[in-house]
């Protein structure tokens, strides 16, 4: 702080001053990747700092555009409510979302219908979709979550949740839960998908890099860094520094999401 | 440091006059700077009122008073704000917890007034007095790791809900039902006491018959005041409750309450759904105020008796 202020004084603090800092806040699902190289970041260029924070989606496209963040993380798409923001959109990575089940789930395989229909309440045991004669325990997320408005659109398709899912604020309740509930199933981004629990394929395929970028798997999304266009220096070169392949192929990758230069890999 | 001191000359000297100037000015300004406590502490509940009411009121135009009262969804994604589900979650939990945690907690105050060694009470009521300092995250951990399998196990579901929510709550709310329930058990007069074992009445019977009786009124403050604490508590139940805001299914079914409602929505809400937010917390506010009404009638009520 003390020679932030010095650099201040000397510079003369013409035009605001050149700011030591990048505010982060946004969605709990790209925390592995704002955290780990914002640390990284740091490191590398002479102390910067960059502040993250994870509130949910929502908040952070409000944050954003509200200018008390430099850049907002979004795990969803701008809402038409959001489209006039003027908001600059930075795509950064893949991600898919995994319906989760217990591990001693016999269930491997659920058509996009069937989860919609147990998500909506309509099929209440696994017996219906040819597992044992066990209720099912829902688990959902919290409506602030981009998360659930990703799994929304893409599965339920404008069905509504049931109502008497439980509802937990985060990714890793979600799975503590179904880890430790022989009836439970849930939905968690492919990243936090650990042996605790089984990610169950949809239509056939299984949740991974291949079939992501391939398109085969469906509930994908892309994970987005939403800025203002009076974005700062240090924060424009941050986004540079998350989007060269140092981070993507290492961070992104270790943190279970795809790298956003992995489609266009293919398509070359 | 040296106030006391000062005050003390004073009262030796005998009365104000008898002041020199400087005491005479620090004696005014203390009693001012008490008074200026008081003024910010109620001008503190005023000031929350006044806020949470002018943010909230607009809910008797957008979605409606009746749609708002009488509402049975509560989906904002829909824009449907009817806070009957929360209320009934509320009414669930805390009588559930008051079931559980009233008796317990009279028990534990007639232990410790009545039948306990001075040493037995030298560790036991410490004990219960940290109950009161857990943190309620501390409270939701534990009933989050401990207690959902258990109630899963009992209930067939996922342990989230009413009834892993109630034992939570019956057990953060022992420490205001006992330690006030002593406190009203203490000023049973000691003459009530000896004359009823002067009769050879038991321990028990003079328990049952007389001093409970006795200690009535106060008891039911004690109840009171832990009912107001579970209507209030909040991040212990929002951690086990399970947040479904649709009515009572049965003891294992995922629940919502007034106040995790609001917790589980703030970081979003917009528009319509932040006003209706505010007025969740105006119900609220408007229970706690008609609690602390009902001990105050009561307690003069006791008075007017005694």
């Amino acid at each position: 702080m003390a020679t932030l202020v010095l650099a201040l004084t000397l510079t003369g603090c013409t035009g605001g001053g050149e700011r030591r800092e990048v505010i982060v806040t946004g969605s709990t699902t790209l925390l592995p990747i704002t955290e780990v190289s914002g640390e990284m970041y740091t490191e590398s260029h002479d102390g910067i700092a960059i502040l993250v924070s994870g509130m949910g989606s929502s908040a952070g496209i409000e944050s954003v555009s509200k200018g008390s963040s430099d850049i907002g993380t979004s795990s969803r798409e701008l809402k038409d409510a959001e489209l006039d923001l003027g908001l600059e959109d930075t795509p950064v990575a893949y991600d898919a979302i995994a319906v989760i089940v217990h591990p001693d789930n016999p269930v491997s395989d659920l058509t996009t219908l069937e989860v919609r229909s147990i998500f909506a309440g309509v099929i209440t045991n696994w017996s219906e979709v040819g597992g044992p004669d066990l209720p099912i325990g829902l688990v959902n997320r919290d409506e602030a979550s981009g998360t659930r408005e990703a799994f929304s659109k893409i599965i339920m398709d404008d069905a509504q949740f049931d109502h008497g899912a439980v509802v937990l604020p985060g990714t890793g309740q979600v799975r503590s839960v179904i880890a430790d509930v022989r009836g439970a199933i849930g939905y968690i981004s492919l990243g936090f998908v650990t042996d605790d629990v089984k990610a169950v394929a949809i239509d056939g395929v299984e949740p991974s890099e291949a079939t992501v970028v391939s398109g085969d798997y469906p509930v994908q999304r892309v994970l987005h860094f939403f800025t203002k266009d009076d974005l700062s220096d240090i924060a424009r070169d941050y986004i540079e520094y998350v989007l060269s392949p140092d981070v993507q192929d290492t961070i992104v990758r270790d943190a279970g999401f795809i790298p956003i230069t992995a489609k266009e890999a293919i398509g070359d | 440091m040296t106030e006391p001191e000062q005050t003390g000359r004073g009262r030796v000297n005998g009365g104000l006059k008898m002041m020199s100037r400087a005491t005479y000015i620090r004696e005014a300004l203390l009693k001012n700077l008490f008074l200026l406590c008081a003024i910010v502490a109620v001008a503190a509940v005023a000031l929350i009122f006044v806020f949470t009411t002018a943010r909230g009121w607009e809910v008797v135009k957008d979605p409606g008073l009746a749609a708002f009262l009488g509402g049975t969804e509560w989906s904002s994604t829909l824009g449907r704000f009817g806070i009957l589900p929360l209320v009934v979650g509320t009414l669930a939990i805390t009588l559930g917890s008051l079931v559980l945690g009233a008796p317990l907690a009279i028990g534990t105050a007639v232990f410790l007034s009545e039948i306990a060694s001075p040493r037995m009470r030298s560790i036991v009521r410490p004990a219960v007095e940290m109950l009161a300092g857990v943190p309620s995250v501390v409270y939701g951990f534990f009933g989050l790791v401990i207690l959902r399998p258990i109630a899963a196990e009992l209930t067939g579901g996922m342990g989230f809900g009413t009834l892993t929510a109630s034992v939570i709550l019956a057990v953060m709310i022992v420490p205001t039902i006992a330690t006030l329930t002593e406190d009203a058990l203490g000023s049973v007069p000691p003459g009530i006491r000896e004359a009823s074992y002067a009769m050879g009445a038991t321990t028990w019977q003079t328990i049952y018959k007389v001093l409970l009786p006795a200690a009535k009124i106060g008891i039911i403050d004690a109840t009171i005041l832990g009912m107001g604490r579970a209507i209030g508590e909040t991040m212990a139940v929002v951690m086990v409750a399970g947040n479904a805001p649709q009515f009572f299914k049965g003891l294992g079914a995922p629940i919502a309450t007034l106040t995790s409602q609001i917790v589980i929505d703030m970081s979003y809400a917009t528009g319509t759904h932040k006003t209706a937010l505010f007025g969740l917390a105006i119900i609220l506010f408007l229970i706690s105020m008609g609690l602390v009404a009902l001990v105050r009638a009561l307690s003069r009520l006791n008075a007017k008796k005694a």
